[in-house]
């Protein structure tokens, strides 16, 4: 293979790997639990700054043009780590704060509303995070080793490839445990829940954590692949991108959810990057949000439960008789 | 912090108000009588904005301007309800669902008015007229005109909702839709008619909004739509005379916190006053239905 | 440290309840409901439509928080003891309204009710299946003896959101009881059931009682009333006006009043 594709190939396999990250999280928060995190983007950003601003050394150097906190040069992967807790710990704070019983719709506008908040706050608080200009010039990790520039490509997609892996241990054992159940059934029926002594509050704010943590995670694999960061990145709008991706895979399946990352961010975006630019600037990327708005409307009204829906779960030693399908497909919770 | 700049900022705080009593008046309506977030709202007020455009690009007074706006505002919105969010509604999606179908919505109009027109700065022509100068406030007489008109606006909501039928079949609606059927209310013709006037408020506060402000684009109303929900929120949900009054709150608070801290912290101020009044009185100050109701005995 | 709690004996009461009262916007839902329920016992609640029987459920089940009054539950106070702290020491309700788990089959909502479960702990996430799956087996050897006793065995794997509003009724009693209550609150199980069921569930309520399950029962039917529950609370204008045994209360002028006055 050439090596422009060689180039392409690995790029996008790192988005891939990132997108997975973030629909694995949003799935623990939403199609697991029932949250409705609208915030999300501003989860996956904590995760990017804190990873850039612990990769990058002091702000005073590369001509001091950038401002920003910290600045500590730490080797990795102490800031992908360092990002996966910070995020949790924004996550604890919020999740405190904001994870009230709310209706869900005015949850989610209390969740947006938080997030439009962070974005302002980084926006105008320059010395934070360099406010509308970004991070930039984030040194790669492992940057010393003997690799050519392809060859470090597919390195950081080996990289991505074993985060996720990593973390699909912990999602997995969340999803598949008793403690999985009971956090779907309070997403089903709350009040139920807590009356059969599920402390529905406590469990929660635990999976919003994880959940956060995660989102963290995919901002710091992002960042340090770029190598920089911007407001830009991280409007609201961008937590659509990954709800679709989870709606259209399949709401609380962890596999169907990958799905959605490969269709929906990477094949989409990659889909239209591949049609001459045509018309005005900008008219094809508007396009693209005009497309990703169909699609969200259009798999919301036919398969609410996504291209994969939620596994039903069997035990062994039952009876033989085929159970029926869930009939009630338009129900999205 | 001069007494003349704290005054100078109440001067800026109504028009802003004046602008955001419009446009939040027109959202809490239609989440009162349809139960939706109607998150693309935002760029309703900016296509609404571009059709006064329009107008007023060809020739057209303000007014004519105004005139087109809401015009437009009022059908976009009602077509809008009836034929996506009501089938969406009707189809079974539950509330998360609609606030992404309003979402995708307002993505796709506003991409769509980004196609169309490009990301280019557009302004009306238009004179701004003299000053004014009232109670050591200085306007515009474009100003004065904002407020006057939100003002009447406001007056003349106030009224169709008490005074009239409509507006009484409209207050039923919202509070339980199958009991104001079966007292024999067409829910649907008054739904259709309460988007057509909340529609109308969008289309005006969009054309009014950027009037008062130099130059816009494509994503200027979404800008503007987290303060009208803040504003909305904080009212009360569905409570018109909450997000008049939350919106005067919201709108003098913001400019004053422009004038004496910086200019882009005043929107943090804003929605910081709306996160914490949220968590301590999740309904708003004045409404109700933003809790998961208890069923009494 | 949670004071110690000795279970009452057969014969005494295993909750006691004074002076709850309870507003709703101005409106007082329960004004004075005092009783106590003795163990071991099915008691019922009754009274016409708006007597509070509904509010009292649901302050004693802790999804209601009593503006005044003290609930003393197997020797501890659990006035303001949180809902799901509540089930935990064996005080568990069932519903009016249908309250199953919609997109869990039958069995996980009989599992996920089981108490003390390990796979429901956080620290699942570092030791994996391992450190729950014994305990698992066990809890679906309970889940299916259940099953099977109330005759829902076939339906094991089905979503609960799919089942009829009978079966939903009955995963309701056994999803309470894989809860292993001390004390069963039902609230009105009956209503909506066809006939035949209802006669199945009687049975199954009676063979429960005779083993020992202490119920507070909230129900209309009068005849299931006296068949089933030694002891009686009459409920209206939100006070109890009255305990004892349906024939009893049938001769008290007072009663008969509030049924009639409505």
């Amino acid at each position: 293979m050439s090596s422009a594709f060689s180039f392409y190939l690995t790029t996008l396999l790192v988005y891939l790997g990132v997108d997975i990250l973030a629909v694995w999280s949003l799935n623990l928060q939403y199609g697991v639990a029932g949250i409705y995190n609208f915030a999300w983007i501003m989860f996956q950003a904590v995760g990017a700054y804190t990873a850039g601003v612990l990769t990058l050394g002091a702000d005073t150097g590369n001509g001091g043009f950038q401002q920003y906190i910290l600045g500590l040069r730490l080797p990795e992967p102490l800031p992908v780590l360092l990002a996966g807790v910070v995020a949790g710990a924004l996550a604890l704070v919020v999740g405190i704060v904001a994870l009230r019983r709310l209706r869900t719709d005015y949850q989610a506008m209390v969740m947006l509303v938080i997030s439009v908040i962070a974005l302002l706050v980084v926006e105008n608080v320059t010395g934070l995070f360099n406010g509308p200009a970004g991070l930039s010039l984030i040194p790669q990790p492992y940057g010393s080793l003997p690799l050519s520039t392809l060859g470090y490509q597919w390195f950081y997609v080996a990289l991505t490839a074993a985060t996720c892996l990593f973390v699909y241990l912990f999602v997995h054992r969340v999803t598949s445990s008793p403690l999985g159940r009971a956090l779907r059934a309070t997403r089903d029926n709350e009040d139920a829940a807590q009356a059969l002594g599920k402390d529905v509050v406590r469990l929660r704010l635990f999976i919003f954590v994880m959940g956060g943590a995660i989102a963290g995670i995919s901002g710091a694999v992002l960042i340090l692949f770029i190598g920089a960061w911007s407001p830009g990145s991280w409007a609201y709008v961008e937590t659509l991108v990954v709800l679709t991706a989870v709606i259209v895979g399949g709401t609380g399946n962890n596999f169907g959810v990958m799905l959605g990352a490969l269709l929906v961010p990477v094949a989409f975006n990659e889909a239209t990057r591949f049609i001459p630019p045509f018309g005005r600037p900008g008219l094809v990327d508007a396009l693209q949000w005009i497309v990703i708005g169909g699609l969200a409307l259009v798999f919301l009204w036919f398969w609410p439960r996504g291209i994969v829906p939620e596994r039903r779960r069997r035990f062994p030693g039952g009876p033989l008789v085929a159970p029926a399908e869930m009939t009630d497909p338009s129900e999205v919770t | 912090m001069t007494g003349s700049l704290f005054v100078q900022s109440i001067g800026f705080g109504l028009v802003t108000a004046s602008i955001l009593a419009l446009a939040s008046v027109g959202f809490t309506l239609q989440f009162g009588v349809s139960n939706i977030l109607n998150l693309a709202y935002g760029d309703l007020m900016t296509a609404s904005a571009f059709a006064g455009y329009a107008v007023n690009h060809a020739g057209g007074s303000i007014p004519e301007s105004l005139a087109a706006g809401a015009g437009f505002g009022a059908l976009a919105s009602m077509l809008l309800n009836r034929y996506v969010y009501r089938p969406f509604v009707r189809h079974g999606t539950k509330l998360f669902g609609m606030v992404v179908v309003t979402l995708a919505v307002g993505i796709i109009l506003q991409n769509i008015l980004l196609g169309a027109y490009g990301a280019t700065f557009f302004s009306y022509s238009f004179s701004t007229g003299r000053q004014v100068h009232i109670l050591g406030m200085v306007f515009d007489t474009s100003q004065l005109m904002i407020i006057g008109l939100s003002v009447v606006v406001m007056i003349l909501v106030q009224l169709l909702l008490t005074r009239t039928r409509l507006g009484k079949a409209m207050r039923a609606t919202a509070a339980n839709p199958s009991l104001a059927q079966a007292s024999g209310i067409a829910t649907d013709q008054v739904t259709d008619l309460a988007w057509l006037i909340s529609g109308a408020l969008c289309g005006l506060a969009g054309v009014v909004l950027v009037l008062n402000t130099s130059a816009f684009q494509s994503t200027t109303g979404n800008d503007f739509l987290v303060i009208i929900v803040a504003a909305a929120m904080l009212g009360g949900v569905g409570n018109p005379t909450g997000a008049m009054l939350a919106s005067i709150v919201l709108g003098v608070v913001t400019e004053m916190a422009a004038g004496f801290l910086t200019p882009s912290f005043k929107e943090v101020i804003a929605f910081g006053v709306l996160v914490v009044v949220l968590l301590f009185r999740p309904t708003g100050i004045f409404g109700q239905g933003a809790t998961v109701k208890e069923i009494p005995a | 440290m949670e004071q110690a709690r000795e279970s009452a004996a057969p014969g005494e009461a295993i909750l006691s309840v004074a002076g709850l009262r309870r507003e709703f916007g101005g409106v007082w839902a329960c004004t004075d409901a005092t009783f106590d329920l003795r163990r071991g016992a099915i008691t019922s609640l009754i009274g016409p439509n708006g007597a509070g029987k509904s509010t009292v459920v649901g302050i004693v089940g802790g999804a209601i928080a009593p503006s005044a009054g003290r609930i003393v539950f197997d020797g501890t106070d659990i006035t303001a003891m949180p809902p799901h702290r509540r089930a935990r020491a064996g005080l568990v309700r069932t519903y009016q309204l249908s309250s199953e788990f919609g997109r869990l089959t039958v069995l996980e909502n009989l599992l996920v009710a089981a108490p003390g479960q390990h796979g429901e702990r956080i620290r699942t996430l570092l030791y994996g299946k391992r450190y729950w799956r014994q305990q698992e087996v066990e809890l679906l050897g309970q889940a299916r003896i259940l099953l099977d006793r109330f005759a829902m065995k076939h339906k094991e794997d089905e979503y609960a959101g799919n089942l009829s509003g009978g079966q939903k009724r009955l995963l309701e009693i056994m999803r309470a009881l894989m809860c292993q209550p001390k004390l069963l609150l039902l609230d009105e199980p009956m209503a909506g059931v066809n006939p035949t069921l209802a006669q199945a569930i009687e049975g199954y309520l009676a063979d429960l009682a005779a083993e020992g399950l202490t119920m507070l029962l909230v129900e209309h039917e009068l005849g299931l009333v006296e068949r089933l529950s030694e002891s009686v609370i009459v409920m209206a204008h939100g006070e109890v006006i009255a305990t004892g045994s349906m024939p009893d209360l049938r001769r008290r002028p007072e009663v008969l009043n509030a049924y009639l006055a409505g």
